[in-house]
């Protein structure tokens, strides 16, 4: 039990990770991002592309002679950013919906998936590609006689760090308490003297950063190719509608809640494992329509 | 946001996310080769299924080449009975109920002559359905579930493909041998791997093994973490996979990552190729079945791959391999046997490729080929293979360990399972 309990906690993790970016943009900007997957897909594909430019030829011969670890962090820091200035992209875009109905953000955003899908796949074909990871944080490690992916733990770390960095942001500095003023009362910051324009651009950007980041981490155990953000976007939306719409705490709680049952599930009845997360949901919102935290709301923490 | 507000946008939301799961692509994406009559004689049309978007895309993309490949080839030489050949794509979308609406749409509205071309088995069998009710010849290239040559065969259908039951005989009684006796399943929950694992465990048991476990994987799982933890706790001294498609790269991925492909024997059912290229070759674990590799030291291969190369430059996988392979045969054998009988009679055509047979030299394999008139399936040589770790040619990913000839690997259960729809009651079609 104990080993299977762990595995869900640092799966439960990995999931949280993936829905903050999702959590940020639907939370502050009631826009449920549906290009959250694809700018996953391209966080990990612009990832593959730094750590490894084959593309220098002769003059990368110096870059990549740099050690795995630091290609990879650096890759972990500048990918984000080069698909936050493509979420800001699409955030011009969605500007245009705020106001009318939510609907129009949506479509648009499921529009701005397609098109970044095809163009991962014009870019760098349809198969299959590696993300390559540094080598002390490859391989498995022995607990009792049980081989654990030391990956999976590394990547469960990093994703309690950006969490934390995230949290942090928005609760202790003022352009946090900006943001989240920002989405409570939109007219009254404006009258503040607050450029909300900018405001709402920098949050989109941070919330495809955050899709990036999450992209990076996660595609050396799911796999890349250019229809993973398929496989991102489901779960994180679950997983907002499960914490409660806009909830930091609802994101991290339902996160943990929903790897430690599909983690349980995979354990003991392997073929319920991708149908329990649906099922908790159910439970979940048969008994609290709103989710689990859906009152408490970053915007009103 | 109220609560209305929030209702609302989850309805659409969940609306979008069924759209963006039941994939993406539009309905058809139609593509038609350039060959055009001399005579003026009413081109052959081809329809080909291939999947363009879900688990199997890239399977489907590179079925769909050989296709292609196949058709191109027929049309430099003049086309056959002196019509040219054409061909029109659809997205079947890994989906069956795709798979049927465009099977219905491809013979009614579009007028096909044949339809080739499938992946997926629940695809293929959807699409042979819809081709038996009108009598039109559907050749499955590459779905490989025992299935597709036993309970669901059908005259008009001849599957090109070797499938589980071939596979596990190829692999597992050297297995036992070598490896041991305790096996665990780990099935893909759908047709294609429970007819695997039957194939397999029924394999096992009659060789003298023990199945300790069939661990279940729903389709779609990307986290194989607790299935890896279980398989542990287990201690099997062979591990029999059945994953296919998206669910094995993650499996593979995660396999790799914890460096258990050493740690237990490997069985894994089937490699398509387009499933593995790209990837470190690490990553290519355990023993693993294939009915063709471009690396097969026999004449006529690098010619082969020297002519895909050409017609495939824009393809991002630079060498054919096995899924390629087969949708190439299937076509170029059914348009020679066109040829061959002067006529696009179904019923004369049925008739002469169940009397099939290929030269191995012929068809670049070990052993000769041919076609079992009971089933439909193309008996063929089957390859045990495993990775290449000695090479670094990013095509060169496999080491090929033996050759079987199909007479050793018999689907005995299909002739059982197989009952063909009499030719008589199969309707008259003659495009």
């Amino acid at each position: 039990m104990l080993p299977h309990l762990i595995n869900g906690i640092s799966l439960g993790i990995l999931f949280g990770l993936l829905a903050l970016g999702f959590m940020l943009i639907v939370g502050v900007m009631e826009v449920i991002n549906l290009a959250h997957g694809s700018l996953f897909a391209l966080g990990a594909y612009v990832a593959v592309e730094i750590i490894d430019p084959s593309w220098l030829g002769e003059a990368g011969t110096a870059y990549l002679a740099l050690p795995m670890a630091v290609r990879y962090g650096l890759a972990l820091v500048v990918a984000p950013l080069v698909v936050g200035v493509v979420g800001m992209g699409l955030e011009r875009l969605v500007r245009r919906t705020y106001g009318k109905k939510a609907e129009y953000g949506l479509l648009l955003t499921f529009g701005a998936s397609l098109v970044i899908e095809e163009g991962i796949r014009i870019a760098w074909g349809p198969g299959e590609k590696s993300l390559p990871v540094p080598e002390s944080v490859n391989g498995g490690f022995m607990v009792g006689d049980l081989i654990y992916s030391k990956y999976r733990f590394f990547a469960a770390l990093l994703g309690v760090v950006l969490m934390a960095l995230v949290w942090l942001f928005l609760e202790k500095t003022p352009y946090g308490a900006r943001v989240k003023a920002g989405a409570h009362d939109a007219e009254m910051v404006r009258a503040l003297g607050i450029n909300i324009g900018r405001l709402r651009l920098f949050v989109f950007a941070m919330g495809a950063a955050l899709a990036a980041a999450a992209g990076i981490i996660l595609t050396p155990i799911w796999g890349l190719r250019p229809h993973v953000g398929v496989d991102a976007v489901i779960p994180s939306f679950l997983i907002i509608v499960l914490g409660g719409v806009g909830s930091f705490w609802g994101a991290v709680i339902a996160g943990l809640l929903v790897g430690i049952t599909v983690g349980l599930t995979g354990g003991y009845a392997a073929e319920w494992s991708v149908m329990s997360m649906y099922l908790l949901l159910i439970l979940v919102l048969s008994v609290r329509a709103r989710g689990l935290m859906g009152k408490k709301s970053a915007l009103e923490a | 946001m109220t609560n209305r507000r929030l209702a609302n946008l989850a309805v659409v939301a969940a609306l979008g996310l069924l759209g963006a799961a039941c994939n993406k692509k539009a309905d058809a994406s139609g593509a038609s080769s350039s060959a055009k009559a001399a005579n003026g004689k009413a081109p052959i049309l081809i329809g080909i299924t291939a999947d363009a978007s879900g688990q199997y895309a890239n399977s489907g993309d590179s079925d769909k080449r050989g296709v292609i490949m196949a058709i191109e080839e027929m049309n430099a030489k003049g086309g056959v009975l002196g019509r040219p050949i054409k061909y029109v794509h659809m997205d079947t979308e890994t989906t069956p109920a795709t798979g049927s609406r465009i099977a219905e749409r491809m013979i009614k509205q579009d007028k096909v002559a044949f339809i080739i071309g499938g992946v997926s088995s629940g695809v293929a069998n959807a699409v042979s359905q819809v081709a038996q009710k009108y009598g039109v010849i559907y050749l499955n290239t590459n779905s490989s579930s025992p299935s597709e040559a036993g309970e669901n065969c059908h005259r008009v259908k001849f599957v090109w493909d070797g499938n589980g039951n071939n596979f596990s005989q190829a692999a597992v009684k050297s297995a036992i041998g070598t490896f041991g006796k305790k096996w665990l399943l780990i099935t893909n929950d759908y047709v294609w791997g429970h007819d695997t694992a039957k194939a397999t465990r029924k394999q096992v048991t009659e060789n003298g093994g023990d199945i300790i476990d069939e661990i279940l994987v729903p389709q779609g799982t990307r986290d194989f973490s607790a299935i890896l933890l279980k398989l542990q706790q287990k201690k099997p001294d062979v591990v029999a996979a059945a994953v296919g498609g998206d669910d094995l790269k993650a499996l593979r991925t995660q396999v790799a990552q914890m460096k258990l492909g050493e740690k237990f024997a490997w069985i894994n059912n089937q490699q398509d190729w387009p499933d593995i290229y790209g990837l470190p070759r690490t990553d290519l674990f355990g023993v693993f079945g294939t009915t063709w590799y471009q690396g097969l030291d026999l004449p006529g291969v690098k010619e082969f791959n020297a002519q895909y190369r050409r017609a495939n430059a824009d393809s991002k996988i630079k060498t054919p391999g096995n899924v390629f392979y087969n949708g190439y045969w299937a076509t170029r054998a059914l348009l020679e046997t066109v040829a061959k009988l002067k006529t696009t009679n179904n019923r004369a055509i049925i008739k002469e490729l169940e009397q099939l047979k290929i030269p191995a030299a012929t068809r670049m394999q070990h052993h000769d080929a041919f076609m079992n008139p009971a089933t439909h399936q193309l008996q063929q040589t089957i390859y045990l293979a495993t990775a290449n770790l000695t090479s670094n040619n990013p095509d060169d990913l496999f080491k090929i360990l033996s050759n079987t000839e199909p007479s050793q690997v018999v689907d005995k259960d299909a002739d059982g399972k197989c009952k063909l729809e009499p030719l008589e009651s199969t309707p008259v079609y003659e495009p």
